[in-house]
Parts: C-alpha cells; structure tokens; sequence
C-alpha cells in the first residue's frame, strides 16, 4: 500500500489554487488583448497540470473535465479556434467550475459526482465544444481479458514453455534499452527456466565496438499470464529488438480448444480469430501484414505460413483456426440458403395442399362420370402436378432425427454419472428425415425409453465386469426408413428382459393367467401393459413401471408402434416404428359392405382376388392359407361392423398387409385402387373407434375411414387358435 | 545496490505523488520542476532512470532529453516521457531526441510503476 | 582496475569498478591487452564489480570466446553480489563453468 497521500493532497490543493488564479489573471488579460501567447500559454498550462495531478490520485470526474478544456486549448494554441470575450467567460465559468468539483473530490473521495455538478459539467463542454461530452475512462482502467490458464510454475516440462527470442539491435543499449532489465522484469510474472544468449559468431573483442548490442537471447519461461502480457514487458524494446514469443504446449492444447469452441456466428480472418483466444497478439499481427505487403506480389505468402516461419505459432494452432474458419465459412453459407418460415405457415400451406389433392380427386371423378376424354390428358398432367406440390410441399416440414439423438449424448453423460456407471451413446442413421410435428412428439417416449435402459439395462461397471462384459456399457440410437415408415430402435448391450419375472409379475396382477401359454414377443409386450415394472424400487429416474404404457400409447397417437426384443444377459432392443408424415399418404381404397375404406399403401404387400384358388380361409382354426403361407385375417365388413355377418359378394378379395414384421390379410368386398389420402383427424365421438386410425374426404365429397393396420392386425391375431399363433410368431 | 530515479515535472503534487509511490518501492528518487532544474541535478551521481514531462516552463522535456544524451554520465541512462494522448507528434519527438519509453497522462502510480520495472527493478 | 603476473605464469586481473556501456570502451581495451600478452591462463577477480550491465556481459562472453581461440584458460572468481545476480538470471555459471562462491551474509 502506499504511504500516506495527505501531504500530496495538501500540496495539489495549493497547486491548483495557484494554477487557477493564474488561468483567472490569463484570462482577464486576454479580454483585452486576444493574441497574448503567453497567457494562452499559462491557461493551457494550468488545464494541463490539474488534468495530470487529478489523474494520479484518481479524480476522473476532474480528468473528464479538464480534459474537455483541455483539448479546447490546444486548439487555440494552434490557432484553430478563435479566442473571443464568449468564450473567455466561459473558460471563466469553467475555472469556477473546476474549483468545485476539485473540492467535493478532495472532501468526497470515492463518491461520485452530484447531479448538479455533473450537468454542470456536461453544460460547459457543451458551451466549449458545441457537443456533448462522451463519458472517458482512464485509460489504466481499462478491463482486461482475463485468461483462466493454470499453469504449475514449479513444472520443469522443458517442452511446456514459453520460448522468448529477443534478438536485440545495435543501438539498444545506447537507448537505455538494457536486456537484463526486461529479463530482471519478465521473472517477476513467472520462472525463468532457461536462458541461452548468443552473439554472431564473427564477433571479435578487436573489433568490438563495446557500446554496440549484439546479444540474442532465447528464454524458456514459464508462466500462467498471456501472451500479450509477455508482449507488454517488451513494450518500449520494440524498436531496438525483433521479438517473438511461441507460447508453450499446453497452451497451445489451451488455443486448440477456444478455437473448438469459437463462436461461428461470424466470418473472421485468421489473425482476428487468433487475437481473440489470445494466440497472436495485435503487433505480431502488424508485423506480419506489413511484411506481406512489402514483399512482392507474386510470392505473396499466406498469414498463417508466415506465423509458422517467424515462430510466432505453431503449425496445429494455425491449422486448427484453419479448419474452424473453413467451417464457419460453409455454416454460414449454408445458413444463406436457409428462409425462416413460420410453422403456423407451413402447416396452412400444407393443409391448402390436402384440399388442391381433394378437388384434384374431384375433377378426375367428374372427368370420368361426362366421359370428357379431350378434357382428360390435361387433368391426367394437372393431376401430376398436384402430386409433386404435395411430395414438395411434405417435404418442407421433414427433418433429419439427428438433432433429437444427439440431445442425449448430454441425458447419458449426467444420467450415467448420477448412478455410477459407465455409459456410451451411439448414434447411427441421424440423417433420416420425418415430419417436423413427429419428432416434436416422438422426443418424450424417446426419453423414457432412453432413460429406462439407463436406468434399468445397463448395469454398474462391477456386476459388467463380473458378467465378462466391458466396463462400459453402450446405448445405441439407430433409425432408418422402411417402406414409408422411419424405424427408431434403442438398443443397450445390458442385462436384458427377464421374461420369468415378467410372466410371474404379469401373472399376479391378473394380466396373465397361470397356465396361460404365451410366445416370447407376448411376453416382452407385456411390459406395455399399465402398471406393470420388474423393477423392486422404482428410481426417480424411470419411475415406478408408469410410463411404458404411456410411451406406448403416445407412439400409437402418432398412428406408429413400438415392440420389444431382449435377451437376458445380452441387452434389450426397443423397435419404434412411425409413418414419416401425418398429413397426407398414398392410400388404397377398398370397399367392404357399402363403405370404403384406405389402407396405406405402403402396408399393403399384394392383393388377390377371390376367383382365384391361390387362398383358402380356414374356419374353423380362424387363418388364411396363402400359397402355403399361414396368415390371421380379419373380414373387415364383419369386424368393423361389430361382427355382424353379411352375406358375401362374388367379389371378394383378400388384401395382405404388413405392419414391420407382422402379416395379415384383411377380407374385403371389392378394390378401388390407389388413391391419395389426406388424413383429417377424427372427432372425439370416433377416437376409440376399433381399427380406425384416421377419415379421409374423398373427391365425392364422401368420408372414407383410414384404417388403423397395425391395430387390426393384432386383433387378426387374436382370432387365431392359440397353439398355431405360436408357430407363426416364432 | 538501491536504484536512483530523476522525476523532471512542473507539477509539484504530480512530483510528489510519484516519488512517494517510487519510494514505497524501494527506490531512491530525486526531484526537478523543470529541464533546467534537472541538468543543475546531474553532477555525477547515478542516475538509473529519468521520468520526464513534456511540457514544462523555463526548459521543456524534449530539450532537456536531446542535452542528456550529450552528458558523459547520463547518455545511457533509460528515460520514461510523460505525453498525453492527443500529442503523436510529441511522442516521436520524443523518441528522435532519445526517450524510447513513455506513459500516456493521466495515468495512476501502478502504471508509471510497471513502466519503470520494466526499465530498472528496484 | 589491477594487474600482475604471477609466478606460475597466470595473468591476473581484478576490476574495482562497474561493468556497464559507461566503462565498456576501457574494459574492452583492458581484456584486449589480456588476451595479446601471451598468458596460458587469465584470472579475472570480479569482488569490486559494483554492478553490471548488459555490455558488460557482452565483454565477458566475448572475452571466454577469444580465450577459446587464443587457447588460453579463463578463470572468473570471487564473483560479487552483482555479478551472481546477473549470471543467475541468465544461466550463465555453467557457460563460464567458474565455481561461484556464495557468501554466507548473501540474502
């Protein structure tokens, strides 16, 4: 701490209680004679001195203002600004005005000024300078960068150093500019580990001219501050030394990583980028451009080859910016080519499509009914187009499932942490593509389903090692597109599904029955059912065996499904599938007792007609025998008219679907063909309608209902005589 | 071996301020109000440093500076000018007569202290 | 600054006085002198060296360079206050390779 300033203070009071009844007198006389040099002279003067001495004690208010009159001055000095009797009474004005402000910061040391003072203030300079005052910090008060580098001072890494070159000129020390000061200076910001100086080896005592430097210097140093610190040390040997700094290795690791992180919300040049994470400093900058300018135009070298060759970096460092900026470059680009558009914007877009698909459906119906055939070639090519404005227009609201995978990365870290083990997430198939409104809602059931193998698949490191399994557990997160559907599957390589405990649980909730026989596949979908977990304590994370039957319903709003696989003691894979868009499909219509009805097109596997011998329904042990293949099927005027049975047309068709691995074939009276389906939501009075998953407006004007495939197919299955439904699972 | 350092300013408190921050850090100081002043100072003793105004009645800084480098004793010695900001020109003055080292006025003590550290340690 | 030859032949010098650009220009002529008369072996006593600069630092490394050349020994010894303090900033005691007494008030 410093001495005490009292008598200091003391004696700036009288100092510029004499410098201001000069400044006052100076004035008086300039009244009458404007071009008195001198007493211009001896005001500035007294500005001048006031301004220097209030900055030591750091009185900025005083430095603010006297500045102001300062500059003022200077200007009549070199006759830039007219002196006249105005402005003489307002440099009077601002005389008084210094005495006070002078007096509330000898007597109020660190408060700031009060208001009337400060407007005081600010009204002057504008009087003097007819502009208002731009507030000034000290310069000294300037905030710093600060660079959080630990550094162990008391590390002896030879490598991990600072490496100063000072090669000094010949007048260095004829200018007071002694090496040893500067090398004396730097150990006071950290250790000096090694010191090699050298001279040019033709140097001879003879010939020596004693006062002439010929010292180069190359330091080891180690030490936490940055390198524009160390560059500030050299500060006033600028002129009579070449300087370069090479930072250490590990800050170099330190420069590899701000650069990783270096926002890319702007295009930089290399040096900008390198400044900014302290790498390079504004002079080594200079220096470099410089020369590049000065050397001729046909061997003009790169920045960065220039840094490497003056060992002011290292090639990764430099390589690393390198990179970061080509990335930034195509972000931005790509960020170019990219409109914002409201949501609420493409879904009206989209849903003015579905009703363009309608009257498309429309005028072809009415072409058909008047036999226009002159008018249907251009409905045929209007049609077309119709189709791709809705591809395209669906294709606005796809995006890639990627985002939503790698969210995660970050639940795993904290989640394997909080229990203590050791888990990896893997991505694959992040670039697959669903509508926008799908993955919105597809991100809770895929939390659940993450967490719960989190949680309840994989195991601790011990009991891994103990299972001859690597300590680390992996979770994988796949998708893929399978015939119109995304395929999302969780997998974990943990203890997997203990189908006993499920059947024992399911059995004493009532789910089961005791000798009830049921395949592997039933089993692991019991896991779906409510309120079922074999988990003894729930944990906070997954819960108590709520949720999976919620995980399940919400796939199943998203008209998609969710299946199970396990193996004990191998892992657990959880298989989501999901229709990529919820808007509009290609759909088959077919007909069964007066109503018509669409089965998505990319279920349907084929279509057979009944005057064919190729399938043959058994009765009584409730299949369909296709060419050899056991299939449930379902008579879908029958089962959608709650089993009423109806006398069957000579029609009749078998139509075989397929929902992910399963197989069914649905019993109908006639095929309409295919048919683009723009799915409108059912009214609450049809939500729990059996087997319907959606309505249609067809080009009539008619509703046709969208089936729900993958909900009959279960209840096809159902039909089936136990022991053969078993055969066909497995 | 203590370190002696020449404060040249027309300030007295500025003067004042300074050489009780240099002697709190262990240097000896000796105190001059203008060139003049100074040069009548440098009779042989040593001086390890000068800090030095610019503007200053009877002999300015840059006068003062160009008869340093001309004294047997002292032609080596390291000078510290005091400029001010708006003074560019000044400040290569300054360097022809052979100050190369400078703080920008205002400032407070702990600069003009690491800017001497620099030069000589106490 | 004193010199004698002692009666083995060894040049001895000691310099009483600073080693800074002020003296450079007589030090200089000094080891000049050293290194033309013919010596096997030069003892520089540094005990009196007040203080040291970057020049004189110079001189040293200049005079161990033209001893190498001339073939001659350099012997630095009795290094004072000063002179430690500089040859420990720049890791200089190995170069000159001297055995450095370090005295036991020395702080």
């Amino acid at each position: 701490m410093m001495s005490d300033l009292n008598p200091a203070l003391e004696t700036f009071t009288q100092e510029v209680d004499e410098l201001l009844t000069t400044m006052e007198d100076a004035l008086l006389v300039l009244e009458l004679t404007p071009d008195d040099v001198d007493c211009i002279n001896s005001v500035f003067r007294a500005m001048h001195t006031i301004k220097g001495s209030a900055g030591l004690f750091g009185f900025d208010d005083v430095v603010a203002f006297t500045h102001e009159v300062e500059t003022l001055l200077d200007k009549v000095r070199n006759s830039e600004r007219q002196i006249d009797v105005e402005l003489i009474a307002v440099l009077l004005a601002c005389k008084d005005h210094t005495v006070q402000i002078i007096q509330h910061a000898l007597s109020n040391e660190n408060e700031p000024l009060p208001i009337a003072l400060q407007q005081q203030s600010e009204a002057l300079i504008t009087q003097l300078t007819g502009s208002s005052p731009i507030s000034k910090g000290m310069t000294s008060t300037q905030e710093k960068k600060t660079d959080h580098f630990v550094v162990d001072i008391n590390s002896s890494d030879s490598c991990d150093n600072w490496i100063i070159s000072l090669a000094f000129k010949q007048n260095a020390l004829r200018n007071g500019m002694d090496p040893l000061s500067f090398i004396r200076y730097l150990q006071t910001l950290g250790k000096i580990i090694d010191v090699i100086v050298s001279m040019p080896t033709s140097l001879c005592m003879e010939e020596l001219e004693p006062e002439d430097c010929f010292l180069n210097f190359k330091i080891a140093f180690s030490s936490a501050v940055d390198k524009k610190t160390i560059e500030e040390v050299f500060e006033f040997a600028e002129d009579d030394c070449d300087i370069t700094i090479l930072p250490p290795h590990s800050r170099q690791e330190h420069y590899l990583q701000l650069l990783e992180h270096f926002p890319e919300d702007q295009l930089k040049h290399l040096g900008e980028m390198l400044i900014e994470i302290g790498a390079l400093t504004e002079k080594e900058l200079d220096c470099v451009l410089r020369e590049q300018r000065n050397e001729h135009k046909a061997i003009i070298k790169p920045v960065g080859e220039m840094l490497i060759a003056k060992n002011i970096l290292q090639r990764p460092v430099i390589e690393q910016a390198l990179i970061k900026q080509e990335a930034i470059k195509q972000k931005i680009n790509k960020e170019a080519n990219y409109i914002r558009v409201d949501a609420a914007k493409l879904g009206y877009l989209i849903n003015l499509v579905g009703e363009l698909v309608i009257s498309d459906a429309a005028i072809r119906l009415m072409v058909e009914k008047h036999g226009l055939s002159d008018v249907n070639n251009v409905v045929g090519a209007m049609s077309h187009r119709v189709e791709e404005i809705r591809d395209t227009a669906l294709q606005l609201r796809m995006v890639q499932i990627g985002e939503t995978f790698t969210r995660f990365q970050r639940v795993v870290h904290d989640v394997s942490k909080e229990l203590g083990k050791q888990i990896q997430l893997q991505i694959t198939g992040g670039e697959a593509e669903l509508d926008k409104t799908i993955v919105e809602k597809i991100n809770d059931p895929l939390t659940h389903l993450v967490r719960n193998s989190l949680d309840h698949g994989i195991e601790t490191p011990e009991e891994r090692i103990q299972a001859g399994k690597p300590e680390k557990g992996i979770i994988q997160l796949n998708a893929y597109h399978d015939s119109g559907h995304i395929v999302i599957q969780i997998s974990d390589d943990g203890k997997g599904i203990d189908s006993e405990k499920i059947v024992a649980k399911a059995i004493s909730k009532g789910l089961l029955k005791p000798d009830q026989i049921v395949s592997q596949t039933d089993i692991y979908n019991l896991i779906f059912e409510p309120g079922l977990s074999t988990k003894e304590e729930a944990s906070n994370l997954s819960g108590r065996g709520v949720g999976m039957d919620v995980v399940k319903r919400n796939i199943e709003a998203l008209r998609g499904s969710v299946s199970v696989d396990s193996e004990l003691g191998l892992g657990t894979t959880v298989t989501i599938y999901l229709p990529l868009t919820l808007a509009i499909i290609d759909g088959f219509m077919v007909e069964a007792q007066k109503e018509r009805y669409i089965i998505p097109l990319n279920m349907v596997e084929e279509c057979v007609e009944m005057s064919s011998t190729e399938w043959k329904i058994d009765h009584v042990q409730h299949y369909v025998n296709l060419r050899g293949q056991v299939l449930p099927y379902l008579r879908l005027g029958d089962f959608l008219h709650n089993n009423k049975k109806h006398q069957p047309t000579q029609r009749e068709s078998l139509v075989v679907v397929r929902f992910g691995e399963e197989k069914a074939g649905f019993v109908v009276d006639e095929l309409h063909g295919e048919n683009q389906t723009v799915i409108k939501p059912l009214g609450m009075l049809f939500e729990n309608l059996k087997g319907i998953g959606g309505a249609t407006v067809l080009g009539s004007g008619d509703v046709a209902l969208i089936l729900d495939v993958q909900g009959l197919i279960q209840y096809a299955k159902k039909r089936v005589s136990p022991a053969l439904a078993l055969s066909m699972n497995d | 071996m203590v370190k002696t350092i020449l404060i040249v300013d027309d300030s007295t408190s500025m003067r004042q301020v300074i050489s009780i921050a240099l002697k709190d850090t262990g240097y000896e100081v000796i105190e001059a109000c203008n060139g003049q002043d100074a040069l009548g100072k440098l009779t042989g003793i040593k001086i390890h440093l000068i800090v030095c105004d610019i503007n200053m009645p009877v002999m300015d800084g840059i006068t003062f500076v160009k008869t340093v480098k001309q004294l047997d004793h002292y032609r080596f010695t390291p000078i510290i000018m005091l400029t001010t900001e708006m003074a560019d020109e000044k400040k290569q003055a300054a360097k022809d007569a052979g100050a190369k080292a400078w703080v920008t006025k205002p400032f407070k003590p702990p600069v003009l202290l690491s800017a001497i550290a620099k030069l000589v340690l106490p | 600054m004193t010199a004698k030859v002692n009666d083995n032949g060894i040049l001895q010098i000691a310099i009483h006085d600073e080693m800074t650009i002020y003296n450079a220009h007589s030090l200089k002529e000094m080891f000049l002198e050293c290194c033309h008369s013919g010596t096997q072996e030069l003892q520089v006593d540094l005990s009196a060296v007040t203080e040291i600069d970057s020049a004189g630092v110079q001189l040293l490394l200049l005079l161990k360079l033209e001893a190498q050349k001339h073939g001659f020994t350099l012997r630095l010894f009795r290094h004072s206050e000063a002179v430690i303090d500089v040859f420990e900033l720049l890791k200089l005691s190995l170069y000159f390779g001297d055995p450095i007494v370090i005295h036991a008030n020395w702080t």
